[in-house]
């Protein structure tokens, strides 16, 4: 401990305003800042400012990610393994699920943390933490197959497009993650989707032995001929809602275990970092969509319709995307009760576009991609009448 | 009486509250009126360096309002005339005389009081030279008298964390603070005591109180009282007084001499046992501090922790403020402060552990974070008294749409500072708000 004070000292030096590193001063208070918090005291009212930053705050829904990656390496590696004609062997199932994961979230935080530097230093702000949720979100969206040159280019587009050009975060409409995972998606869609992205082959295998269905329930559900239960489909190519819901299933990283989704969003409404009303609206809309379909399902109609609204709950990443995604403060609605009809329509959308457009198999994204672009207008409105109410001081 | 709930606001549980003890300390060697803290005033001054004073002989007057006066707070040589930045009269110091000598202001008879003209009224007080006790809202400035005010708010508390308690500064003193309620009656027929429940008040006080609060900070402030009471535009322009305030009003009226007695709070996690004292006008902070703290270092916050300013150890009280917090001045970095589950760290959010730590916290003066762009957490619209969206409103401001802005209701806000202080991105929201108010002040009232 005692060895690092004259470190910094003498590393602050070189920062500062006449060091010769002065103009990466951003990188420095920042890697700084994790480990020491250096005072700085107000001159202004209120002298005394509450214990929270920005800083903990990401940090937290960063904490409640990590669950996820530890699910996503053993579930990559479960599904390579039985992909690969083998049976799931704990250690192995890690072994390998590190070997695919690992280079991919390096590469994305290599990248990722490179954009935000560049910018920081070019346009003179700090480095925002918001890049290390963005950086740990997308990794868990991706397929284990990825080729890192296109997850570089994904997290490089939601960086810099999705958030930077707008300067930063706090001032981006759209989430970041979100934005480089919708790009790699309409990019390079050979990659990204299909059946035999989402399961890793291992032992020079170039394909999945015949027992084994690389399809997700999304393409299931999605390409069923008609005339036969949507639910009985899905059950034989083993997905039971116990399935879905524990997400030992090939699908993004980490995306699919919507019972950790549930803790996890449990866990940071408990915090105060998510918005209850977000999380609550999304699973309502998704609900009463849904479930309006299946009233409106005829015996001819697509069977998909008749699907009972808790499998699209628990189906591919919706509730990761509800819990984390939709659920981002910055590109959210900023008022309470436009938070809620936020929510709903995220939800809304998902159904609908899953259901009715069969080229996109998940629609959860677009949907909060698209009501990102919606929040300012909610806002808006409800900010309107709420001033309406004010009896006027002028 | 009417009882009025405050939904929103926030209580801060720091360490360091004052007991309802009351010390009394001798004189100090010296006194100081601090103009720079008084808004919208343009001193000119009546004194020079090495002049003699007597306790309430004019200092100074303002330039555009010459029956605006301040008195002197001591007896004595003016020692200093300290000037800021483009010469600011920051402070006028005076130097103590063993043996004090009052200015005589003529007294008035409570049965006078209830017949006399309210213009002349108006000329005692503000020959008195405590006009400047009495604000006017929406922008807290010192009213100019056109007649009757629609309203005069006397405010008992508003539960900041530190600040004298009614039971304290009262007791013993209820004649006077009748006499200038009273007094208060002459100039309006709306005078409102509004006392905020859970504050230590005598019976005297419950039976005259009109307006009893119920909430967190700042639930008993005027202009939060006014915005959850106001019915039409025209009480926009309300006074208020605080309920020590009152009693130097009573003070010069009655008895004809410049009142100087004030009770202020001292607390704080730096100070050894925190009380009321029993001290005067423009006291030193040293000589307040002399009472007894702990550790070496400390940053003096005068007038409570979340209207308070920041003042070096050498500083004084200033005319309007009765609270002075000692907080620790600690300068050493907190290491992995990020990853620590904070058992005491007091914070409004739920992000520290500390939310089930129910014994009080040491508060500091420091940010705890780095400024950020805003990113729209939404914690000071939930804190705000007056339901005003501090996260639009200030950006409203920074880029110069002021219509929108008050249509955002900035002239409602208290500046209690609340939103300021749980921002995570250390964004000074207050501020920003207090400096367009300003702004507006001069464009709509100042001529």
């Amino acid at each position: 401990m005692s060895t690092q004070k004259p470190l910094f000292n003498s590393l602050r030096k070189a920062f500062d305003q006449n060091g010769s590193l002065k103009r990466l001063a951003p990188l420095y208070e920042v890697l700084e800042s994790i480990i020491v918090t250096r005072p700085r005291f107000t001159a202004t009212a209120p002298v005394v400012r509450d214990s929270l930053d920005v800083k903990r705050y990401m940090m937290l829904v960063i904490v409640a990610l990590l669950p996820h990656y530890g699910f996503g390496v053993y579930n990559v590696g479960c599904q390579a393994l039985l992909a690969s004609g083998h049976s799931p062997n704990f250690l192995r199932a890690v072994f390998i699920g590190l070997q695919a994961v690992v280079p991919i979230v390096l590469v994305v935080f290599a990248v990722g943390f490179t954009w935000e530097v560049v910018f920081a230093v070019i346009r003179r702000h700090p480095i925002s933490e918001g890049v290390l949720v963005t950086c740990t979100l997308l990794p868990l969206t991706l397929p284990p197959t990825i080729p890192l040159w296109q997850a570089a280019l994904g997290i490089s587009f939601g960086i810099v497009i999705g958030k930077e050009i707008f300067g930063g975060t706090g001032r981006n409409f759209l989430n970041p993650a979100l934005t480089g995972r919708t790009f790699l998606y309409f990019a390079y869609p050979a990659q990204i989707s299909g059946d035999a992205v989402w399961t890793l082959l291992i032992g020079g295998k170039t394909a999945a032995v015949d027992a084994f269905s690389g399809a997700t329930p999304l393409a299931i559900a999605g390409s069923m001929e008609k005339m036969r239960d949507v639910h009985v489909v899905l059950s034989d190519a083993g997905y039971t809602l116990t399935k879905l819901f524990f997400g030992l299933y090939p699908g993004s990283i980490g995306g699919t275990a919507t019972f950790l989704c549930v803790i996890g969003a449990g866990f940071l409404i408990l915090l105060g970092i998510a918005n209850y009303r977000i999380i609550i609206g999304c699973i309502l809309g998704l609900m009463t969509t849904a479930g309006i379909l299946n009233m409106i399902a005829g015996p001819d109609s697509m069977p998909y319709l008749s699907l009972n609204p808790l499998y699209h709950l628990v189906m591919g990443g919706s509730m990761f995307a509800f819990a984390y995604m939709a659920t981002d403060p910055v590109s959210s609605c900023h008022m309470q009760g436009a938070r809620w009809v936020f929510g709903f329509f995220i939800g809304g959308l998902t159904v609908l576009i899953r259901v009715f457009n069969p080229a996109f198999p998940e629609g959860v994204g677009l949907a909060v991609l698209f009501m990102n672009i919606f929040a300012p207008l909610l806002d808006e409105i409800e900010i309107k009448m709420r001033l309406k109410r004010r009896v006027s001081n002028v | 009486m009417k009882f009025i709930r405050i939904q929103k606001g926030f209580d801060l549980h720091a360490a360091g509250r004052p007991s309802l003890e009351l010390q009394r300390l001798e004189a100090p060697e010296t006194v100081a009126f601090i103009p720079k803290h008084i808004r919208f005033i343009k001193p000119r001054l009546a004194v020079k360096e090495k002049d003699s004073v007597k306790v309430g002989s004019l200092l100074f007057s303002d330039k555009h309002r010459p029956d605006l006066k301040f008195r002197s707070p001591g007896a004595g040589i003016v020692e200093t005339v300290h000037f800021g930045p483009r010469r600011i009269l920051e402070a006028i110091v005076i130097r103590l005389d063993s043996e004090e000598e009052d200015e005589i202001f003529s007294s008035i008879s409570e049965a006078a009081l209830d017949t006399m003209d309210t213009k002349d009224l108006v000329a005692r007080i503000q020959e008195g030279g405590l006009w400047a006790l009495i604000r006017e809202l929406p922008f807290k400035n010192i009213p100019f008298y056109h007649g009757k005010p629609p309203g005069i708010i006397v405010t008992m508390g508003t539960k900041e964390p530190f600040e004298p308690e009614p039971s304290v500064y009262l007791r013993g003193r209820e004649d006077l603070f009748q006499f200038g309620i009273r007094a208060l009656k002459r100039l309006t027929a709306n005078v409102v005591v509004v006392l905020p429940s859970g504050n230590d008040a005598p019976d005297f006080l419950h039976k005259m109180a009109t307006h009893k609060v119920s909430g967190k900070y700042p639930c008993g402030d005027a202009g939060v009282l006014l915005y959850w009471t106001k019915i039409d535009l025209n009480q926009k322009r309300t006074w208020y007084i605080h309920g020590q305030d009152v009693l130097l009003l009573a003070r010069l009226l009655r008895d004809g001499r410049y009142p100087i007695e004030r009770t202020v709070v001292l607390a704080g996690p730096d100070v050894k046992h925190p009380c009321h004292i029993e001290t005067r006008m423009g006291a030193p902070l040293s000589h307040l501090a002399q009472f007894g703290t702990i550790n070496g270092d400390h940053r003096f916050v005068v007038g409570g922790l979340f209207t308070g300013y920041p003042e070096p150890g050498n500083g004084y009280l200033s005319f309007h403020e009765t609270a002075v917090a000692v907080l620790p001045n600690d300068k050493k970095a907190e290491r992995f402060a990020l990853f620590k589950p904070g058992y005491h760290k007091p914070t409004y959010s739920r992000a520290f552990i500390s939310r089930l730590n129910p014994s009080p916290m040491t508060v500091d003066g420091r940010y705890h974070g780095e400024e950020r762009a805003c990113i729209g957490c939404g914690y000071c619209a939930n804190v705000c008294p007056v339901d005003i969206l501090p996260q639009f409103a200030f950006k409203t401001i920074i880029i110069g749409e002021m219509e929108e802005a008050l249509k955002h209701g900035i002239l409602d806000c208290v500046e209690c500072g609340l939103c300021s202080h749980v921002c995570p991105s250390k964004i000074d929201l207050a501020q920003i708000l207090k400096t367009a108010r300003a702004d507006l002040y001069k464009e709509m009232v100042h001529r």
